[in-house]
């Protein structure tokens, strides 16, 4: 483990060092002139700081940019100098053991260094902040945005272009149109031609409103529809102007359904992948083994958890303690533990994730040998026994999760890249759900290798289908059984890696998710993979689409639970069978 | 199926004599005396005997037909709810707002009464619809499940997934049936002032009742020939079926037989209780029930009553005693029952006496009469 | 052999300590909350926060009745997130331990199960959770939030930020639903047109609106659809979301926003229900500018706050209570509210010189008791509930909140769809 351990953190350790020699060094190349307007601009209040931000915009600076990001999210700190005078200044990203880290003087882009020359480091709550409120935040973000429109980067360009389109000041016209000359990115060229007709709809010349509606209709601007609708009811407004008004409506109507339709598709099949990365180790469990296990949703749970603690060990570290109710001697019973944290920062931290999977596959299937060690190796002759024990397991590892956690969710940090989305026509796929995809089919490809093509997998499958004539052929089953609930168990802690990105961690994660397991291996036939796997897509999706034509998550849910219901009637072992020749 | 023992009839009627007479009678002594029985203490085991009429239901099902289901707490809530719109009609206009109708229709933004509450002032309609409702829906669901032979853990998931349904109705605020909050906050019942502990006593004494009638009816129609074919389809459902029986008729009247009880225990429940919601349908309420017959002893009456009490019992203790750790002790039970104790309380006796001759052979475990390896095999896979 | 001298004597000192504990007057004081189950998560910190509160007084000498002075003992149950238990236990608190005053309860249908045993017994329950209004029990005194002391004030902080729609969306129960009908009332009298709300209508046979918002059920954890539909209520601009989900679901929520790349700057999200507490399990990075409107936030600079903040950590690194979790603790709120409860009792039990619940009551809606806690100074008005401080915030990075606005005093007021529907007739 130890060199192990140093290879990490010998990465992580240049890391920090080039992180603040760019801190330090990159913003020296600006003018000391925008320094000051900068500097000015933060100390000063009301109209004038509105007007000194105007101001700011036209310098195109990169240092601006990052300056007044910083403050706007309320990293601009003040320092209060000998002489009395306010220094703004920023902290640097990378922080020591306390907390703590250098401060940046926006003036001159030095450390704040005490008279002994002694640089001088904070916290993040020993400086007052440099105070924003939403009014003057959002100046800044237009000053931004403005800033933002000669972006090298496309994304920054396109988001600069949709904030001054909405927001409904002509004054934006000529620059978006200065843009629109210079602008290659086809993308961005279409947010220019939609911010700029947004803003030629308020013209008073209703040959330049047709046109902008035109444009608008062309553009299937749904931002707009709203805009059109007015238009379009107004009374006053010009016939012909309402005319191609209602025309846009209608056409950016008909965009928002198929906008909705293939959206809905997608959130089904996320849905449905979640629901399969959900059910697949009870598929194992229950399907193939015949084990109710109420306690599967607990070792989901034991997944997510194990996601926040390697969370927490790359950063701080993580500690518990518990004190029992119980005293010996005067002296209360309790235990607890203590890990130190590697302090990744940047994309090492970022990276925790990768390690995550491997690790909560373990633990959960660890704690699956355990329980199968210890609980459900007496209870394969009785099944439905199972159903009661494994819930009084479920009931105690809620509680130990409460005790060692805290009742309280934790809280599990995605890394940046599972967030955010992209977007097609207006659809728009966030990236964890693209991820939960790509890794339900990847689990479930692993799955169907190891069961099909592996010896492991062969001597499962003798087991499951007949444990005494398997054992009379010598395999040994107990150890077979052991390692099959083990796999089970660490499939469903990858579930809860994988739903601690989107959910919350906290003691009672599983109970959510339960009863949608076990529906899910049902329908699916029990002991047939490729079964769950398309009663999870059909499950998903048609809970997507019912919520979609009835507006309520509730309703959508008790239509899919009651078609189970006579699904079952009709199906009565599920979508795939298995078949036997034995009457039971 | 087993012959009531002499103890087992000794057991039942001192137990009818204890609650039927002393307690009560324990309870109109002063307070402060040394044998008083407080209302308190009254009213809790009013709840506790409500858990057990559930359980006996639980157990005709699963004890004696061999159909687990996890859905008993609909059932029970059903009859709940619906002794709940009564007791709602009953408080008049003495709720917050002061208006004819129930607080919770006020603030919902309606202004006179829905159609189908209109006849639950009625008592005897209210009770009515207590036995009717548990068991149109038990006949709609039982005659589905039954006819396309759904059984083991299927028929046990779909119990489950109906119960959820329910659940997630009942939540609904548009249901019109008080969402999240449930019924609450009643007054009167029959004209007599719920508050009052004679009322409480009142209601006690008839839970009391039906429990002995439940206890009576049931004993009497395991120890029939259609308790006989009761079990025979528990022990192996085909050869009874092979035999020229219609089984999915006796288990739909069992089903439905279960149903009116549970629906019946639950009109009980409200009233001493003072509230009724959607989470009791929530699917652990149906587990827990379960895991009151087992303990008490599955296949026996006065097991999953015995079951009920000592579980309750405990978690009335335990949430006091030791808040933080009572779900360990809850969950430890479960696990240490179904391991070592298959046939519960009530069977412990005759285990201990068994585990003795057998000591050298056998472990533990496996004794578990109660259970045939045929259905053990009922949950397992085929093969292929 | 010393270290069992040692023990032995430690042991002793223990009894002495306990019989000398014995020997001064005690009173019980009962704490109703969900240790276990859904409700937890948020509950067991207001248990510690009790806690706190009891030994604080008791090493402060106790609660003074006439000449003699009264220690605490705290007599803690379990409602397990289960509302029959919890009206099984008021009962058990009020009959058998026969407690002066109860603090306790969460969730509506919490407080609406307990609130018959209350009643019939004469119980005394203070109620310290944001909550839906329409309720005015003898028996309750409600140091919570009442609507106009969070929602309204959180809408007007909005209005007056040029935000022209809004999304309303909650958990499908009594308080988002109260709230959300009262909020839908209180923007068309601000003149926000209705095709500005969004979340749906819901109206009755006459066409009357009876529901205003989106729902979801407990626990739900798919916001796909939902945030799918924000976005495009908000593609148009100047749109916020006041957002009423309660507990668990409030996570995937949030998470759901933040990949769909709804910003606080284009449409912030206002929460009635995530304090400080609940902050933690979220990821405040992401959260940045979102915000929360409450009568206390733990980042108020006040001398009475900050000595509270101190005296609290102090005893958290102290105290054995069982079950009490120590690490990365926050305050919130509830908790502030909790406590000040707590005191406000101790002053009217001290000025009334008895236990006694109606010469308590009696006392308490003189309008006269009113402590300076963490939060400002909060007054038990005549009607039970308490005017006090509201601040909205907007959340930090570190899970804080930085604190736009204070309106100072604001009277609580339980009863407000009656008064809306009267002045939307008018106009």
């Amino acid at each position: 483990m130890k060199p192990l351990l140093k290879f990490f953190v010998i990465p992580a350790g240049w890391l920090l060092l080039a992180l603040a020699a760019v801190a330090a060094e990159a913003p020296s190349g600006d003018t000391p002139a925008i320094r000051q307007q900068l500097v000015q601009t933060i100390l000063s209040s009301g109209a004038d700081q509105q007007k000194l931000l105007g101001g700011l915009s036209e310098t195109g600076s990169k240092l601006v940019g990052e300056v007044l990001l910083s403050w706007s999210r309320g990293g601009v700190y003040l320092y209060p100098a000998s002489d009395g005078s306010q220094v703004p200044v920023l902290l640097e990203d990378s922080q020591d053991a306390t907390g703590k880290a250098r401060a940046i003087r926006i003036s001159d882009g030095q450390f704040l260094k005490d008279n002994a020359g002694k640089e001088l480091r904070f916290g993040d709550s020993e400086l007052t902040t440099a105070d924003t409120d939403m009014r003057l935040r959002s100046t800044i973000r237009q000053t931004l945005d403005t800033l933002d429109l000669s972006s090298p980067d496309m994304d920054t360009r396109w988001s600069a272009v949709t904030k001054l389109g909405n927001s409904q000041k002509p004054m934006y016209v000529p620059i978006l149109q200065a843009r629109l000359a210079k602008e290659s990115d086809a993308t961005v060229k279409r947010a220019i031609q939609e911010g700029v007709a947004s803003l030629q709809l308020n013209d008073h010349d209703p040959a330049a409103q047709i046109t902008a509606i035109k444009q608008l209709q062309a553009l299937n601007s749904i931002g707009n529809l709203q805009t059109l609708q007015k238009l379009a009811a107004d009374q006053k407004s010009d016939p012909q102007v309402a005319k191609a008004a209602r025309q846009a409506v209608d056409s950016i109507q008909s965009h928002i359904w198929w906008v909705n339709f293939f959206g809905t598709l997608f959130r089904g099949l996320s849905l449905g992948s979640i629901l399969l990365v959900v059910a697949l180790g009870l598929a194992i469990t229950f399907g193939l083994m015949g084990v109710i296990n109420m306690a599967h949703g607990e070792m989901i749970a034991i997944g997510a958890y194990t996601s926040y603690v390697v969370q927490n060990l790359f950063g701080t570290g993580f500690a518990f303690s518990i004190n029992l109710p119980f005293s010996i001697l005067g002296k209360q019973l309790g235990f607890g533990l203590s890990l130190p944290g590697l302090n990744a920062t940047g994309w090492f931290y970022q990276s925790y994730f990768l390690f995550v999977l491997p690790m909560s596959f373990l633990t959960a299937a660890l704690a699956g040998l355990v329980l199968e060690r210890a609980v459900i190796q007496f209870l394969y002759r009785r099944p439905l026994e199972s159903l009661l024990a494994t819930w009084g397991v479920s009931l105690v590892m809620q509680q130990l999760f409460r005790m060692v956690f805290g009742a309280n969710n934790v809280q599990v940090n995605s890394p940046t890249w599972l967030l955010g989305h992209c977007s097609l026509n207006d659809i728009s796929f966030g990236y964890n759900r693209l991820f939960v995809i790509g890794f339900a089919i990847l689990i479930v490809l692993g799955t169907w290798l190891l069961l099909t093509k592996t010896p492991l997998g062969l001597l499962i499958r003798a087991v499951m289908q007949n444990r005494s004539m398997a054992s009379c052929m010598g395999v040994r089953t107990t150890r077979v059984n052991m390692m099959t609930f083990a796999f089970g168990s660490g499939l469903a802690g990858l579930a809860g890696a994988f739903l601690s990105q989107i959910g919350n961690v906290g003691p009672s994660l599983g109970q959510s998710y339960i009863v949608d397991s076990f529906m899910t291996v049902v329908v699916g036939g029990m002991g047939s993979i490729i079964g769950t796997v398309y009663s999870a897509l059909g499950i998903g999706i048609s809970d997507q689409v019912l919520q979609q034509l009835l507006g309520s998550p509730v309703l959508g849910k008790i239509i899919v639970l009651t078609c189970i219901i006579f699904f079952l009637q009709w199906k009565p072992g599920g979508l795939f069978p298995v078949r036997g020749r034995s009457l039971d | 199926m087993r012959k009531p023992t002499n103890f087992e009839l000794w057991f039942v009627g001192a137990a009818a004599v204890l609650l039927l007479v002393i307690l009560p009678g324990l309870n109109l002594t002063p307070p402060g005396t040394l044998l008083h029985v407080s209302d308190f203490t009254i009213n809790l085991y009013g709840k506790y005997l409500c858990y057990g009429i559930v359980a006996i239901s639980v157990d005709l099902l699963w004890g004696y037909t061999g159909l687990l289901s996890l859905g008993q707490c609909l059932f029970f809530a059903l009859g709940g709810y619906m002794m709940g719109m009564y007791l709602m009609r009953m408080i008049g206009d003495l709720g917050q707002y002061h208006q004819p109708i129930p607080d919770f229709l006020v603030f919902l933004g309606w202004s006179k009464l829905p159609a189908f509450w209109q006849p639950f002032s009625s008592f005897a309609f209210a009770m009515l619809m207590v036995i009717v409702l548990p068991a149109l829906v038990a006949m709609g669901f039982g005659f589905l499940a039954f006819r396309s032979r759904i059984k083991g853990v299927y028929f046990s998931i779909l119990t489950q997934a109906l119960t959820y349904a329910g659940c997630l109705l009942f939540f609904r605020n548009d249901m019109l049936m008080g969402g999240n909050n449930g019924f609450t906050d009643f007054k009167f019942m029959c004209g007599y002032d719920l508050r009052q502990p004679a009322v409480q006593r009142g209601l006690y004494i008839c839970t009391v009742l039906l429990l002995l009638g439940t206890y009576g009816v049931c004993k009497w129609l395991t120890n029939s020939k259609f308790g006989k074919v009761q079990c025979a389809i528990r022990d192996s459902e085909n050869r009874v079926l092979f035999s020229g029986y219609a089984t999915a008729h006796f288990k739909l009247f069992v089903f439905v037989l279960a149903a009116i009880i549970a629906g019946l225990a639950g009109a009980l429940y409200v009233p001493q209780v003072g509230i009724i919601n959607p989470s009791e349908m929530a699917t652990d309420k149906s587990l827990e029930a379960i895991v009151w017959v087992s303990v008490g002893g599955r296949g026996t009456l006065i097991g999953p009553v015995i079951g009920a009490f000592a579980v309750n019992a405990m978690k009335s203790w335990a949430t006091r005693a030791y808040p933080d750790l009572w779900l360990i002790f809850l969950g430890s039970t479960f696990i240490l029952v179904t391991l070592f104790m298959p046939r519960g309380i009530v069977g412990l006796p005759a285990q201990l006496g068994g585990l003795k001759k057998r000591w050298l052979n056998r472990k533990p475990v496996d004794v578990d009469p109660a259970v045939t390896p045929k259905e053990a095999e009922l949950a397992k896979p085929n093969p292929k | 052999m010393n270290k069992y001298l040692y023990s032995f004597a430690g042991l002793a000192a223990g009894l002495s300590l306990a019989t000398s504990a014995m020997a001064d007057d005690t009173v019980k004081v009962g704490i109703l909350h969900s240790l276990s189950g859904t409700m937890a998560i948020s509950e067991t910190s207001l248990r510690d926060v009790l806690l706190y509160a009891f030994d604080e007084i008791n090493t402060a000498g106790g609660v003074k009745v006439g000449d003699k002075s009264y220690k605490i003992e705290p007599v803690v149950v379990d409602g397990a997130s289960n509302w029959p238990l919890f009206a099984e236990k008021a009962k058990q608190l009020l009959e058998e331990d026969k407690v002066a005053v109860t603090f306790g309860c969460w969730t509506s249908v919490s407080r609406k199960s307990v609130l018959p045993v209350f009643e019939k017994d004469n119980g005394l329950l203070f109620y310290p959770v944001q909550y839906e209004g329409e309720e005015l029990s003898k028996n309750i005194f409600y140091t919570a939030e009442a609507v106009n002391q969070q929602a309204t004030p959180a809408v007007d902080y909005l209005l007056a930020q040029g935000k022209k729609k809004f999304y309303l969306i909650g958990t499908d129960y009594v308080y988002p639903q109260t709230t959300d009908l009262i909020l839908y009332k209180y923007l068309l009298l601000h003149g926000v047109p209705i095709e500005n709300i969004g979340g749906g209508l819901r109206k009755d046979a006459d066409g009357k609106v009876i529901s205003a918002g989106k729902y979801v059920p407990f626990g739900h954890t798919d916001f796909q659809q939902i945030v799918a539909e924000i976005k495009q209520f908000a593609a148009s601009g100047d749109a916020c979301v006041i957002n009423t989900i309660n507990g668990d679901s409030n996570v995937p929520f949030f998470k759901e926003i933040v990949a769909a790349g709804l910003t606080p700057d284009d449409c912030p999200v206002v929460s009635f229900s995530l304090a400080e507490d609940e902050l933690r399990s979220m990821p405040t990075k992401d959260l940045v500018g979102e915000l929360g409107c409450w009568t206390y936030f733990m980042s108020l600079t006040t001398p009475e706050n900050t000595s509270f903040l101190k005296s609290w950590y102090d005893w958290l690194g102290t105290e054995t209570h069982p079950g009490v979790i120590k690490e990365k603790r926050v305050v919130d709120s509830p908790m502030v509210l909790s406590y000040d409860g707590v005191y406000l009792w101790k002053q009217a039990v001290e000025k009334a010189g008895s236990f006694d619940v109606d010469k308590v009551r009696a006392v308490l809606e003189s309008g006269d008791i009113s402590f300076a806690g963490p939060g400002g100074k909060i007054t038990i008005q005549p009607n039970h509930h308490a005017t006090k401080n509201v601040y909205i915030g907007e959340t930090k990075a570190n899970g804080q909140f930085k604190i736009v606005k204070t309106f100072d005093q604001v009277y609580g007021e339980p009863f407000m769809l009656k008064d809306l529907d009267a002045k939307l007739a008018k106009q």
